[in-house]
């Protein structure tokens, strides 16, 4: 991987239906999506659907966007950050995707940044955010490395993706970990 | 989860016992309500769970007939010949329960993994029950599940008698997650161990 330049200014906000053409750029990508549980979407009414039943009643889903120099197109989300609770109330489950072109940059790590500065306010009870990472996805450890959650273990055979049970490697941020920069 | 229960005994652990230990299913008796109470009712038993001690025997009554009858996989731990309905000495006497819950079905609908949970009574900690129980749970629901992949298990960081149980039991330590599930109303550090299918070739552990 490239070494980063200095790390982009990235913001969080909620979706709107209307991002729907920009989230197509990562969703209907299957090399963006190989290491996601769910298959790249093919259509945009399907997309609208997930974006109205999923992701408009989530209790924590936000568009990743690149701050701009004033342009309209900072505004445009390049990616997107769940952070899902369990039947645990103290444990929630976060998922992060960025569109290939921006790829490299320091995005994801950025994001996760962002992230669990404020999730822990937002979601009552919540105190710990765990993400599974497929053992293969090098870029996603790094990206939770950089932003300072703690690699707890390797479960075996714990995810089917794309028809195939895969190892997870389970990382977590505690709401008493440090905040990185 | 299932989750574990099981601590040291306040003196060396004792030989283990040369009596059998199996598996049965409970009945909506009031001997087995009774031998359920038991460990339930136990609060050294309890630290370790969701679950409070209970305090008089109709709650294991109720808790037989709306949980454990209805549950995928929920045995007694028998010790000693025969059923263990209690009738005639050296019979089999039920001595702690053990519950295997299959996880929920991904979104395409695929069952591969189940979590294991056991509590055995005090009088019977430290002989090898909780161990030869596991191990017993293990191969049969390996066998009645063939979509089965994953069993897993998890005790508290502060448990390392039920940390024991498992290991010899042949799980694989995985590591320890942190704050991971709330017990008595705390989030705590829960060591994860896990049997998967290929642990159980021949030859392996």
């Amino acid at each position: 991987m490239n070494q980063e330049q200095e790390a982009p200014t990235v913001t969080l906000r909620p979706f709107d239906l209307a991002d729907v053409d920009a989230m197509m750029a990562w969703a209907s990508d299957p090399v963006a999506t190989s290491f996601m549980t769910w298959d790249a979407y093919t259509s945009r009414d399907a997309l609208l659907a997930f974006i109205r039943d999923t992701v408009l009643p989530h209790p924590w889903f936000r568009a990743v966007c690149l701050a701009g120099d004033g342009e309209v197109s900072g505004e445009v989300p390049v990616g997107a950050v769940s952070v899902t609770p369990t039947d645990d109330r103290c444990r929630a489950e976060l998922g992060v995707v960025v569109a290939r072109a921006h790829w490299g940059k320091g995005v994801a790590t950025a994001a996760l940044k962002r992230t669990v500065a404020a999730v822990f306010a937002d979601l009552d009870g919540v105190e710990r955010v765990e993400a599974l990472v497929d053992v293969d996805n090098a870029a996603s450890r790094r990206a939770l490395e950089k932003a300072g959650f703690q690699r707890e273990a390797v479960l075996r055979s714990y995810c089917v993706v794309k028809g195939r049970l895969r190892d997870m490697v389970i990382y977590s941020f505690i709401s008493t970990d440090p905040l990185l920069d | 989860m299932e989750l574990q229960q099981q601590g040291d005994p306040p003196r060396a652990a004792a030989e283990p016992t040369g009596e059998v230990v199996t598996l049965r299913e409970f009945m909506a008796s009031d001997a087995d309500a009774e031998a359920f109470m038991s460990w339930a009712s136990d609060p050294l038993v309890a630290l370790f769970q969701r679950r409070d001690a209970f305090e008089h025997v109709g709650q294991a009554r109720r808790y037989i007939f709306d949980h454990v009858l209805p549950h995928p996989w929920y045995r007694a731990i028998c010790v000693g010949s025969g059923s263990g309905s209690g009738s005639g000495s050296g019979a089999a006497v039920v001595v702690g329960s053990i519950s295997v819950k299959p996880a929920p079905a991904e979104a395409d609908g695929r069952l591969f993994m189940a979590s294991v949970g056991y509590r055995v009574a005090r009088a019977q900690w430290g002989r090898g029950v909780a161990t030869r129980a596991v191990r017993a749970a293990a191969e049969d629901v390996f066998a009645a599940w063939p979509w089965l992949r994953r069993l897993e298990a998890v005790a508290d960081v502060e448990n390392p008698a039920s940390q024991r149980v498992l290991e010899k039991a042949g799980f694989v330590r995985e590591g320890v997650l942190r704050k991971y599930i709330v017990l008595k109303g705390r989030p705590r550090d829960m060591v994860m161990f896990s049997l998967v299918d290929t642990d159980r070739v021949a030859g392996g552990r």
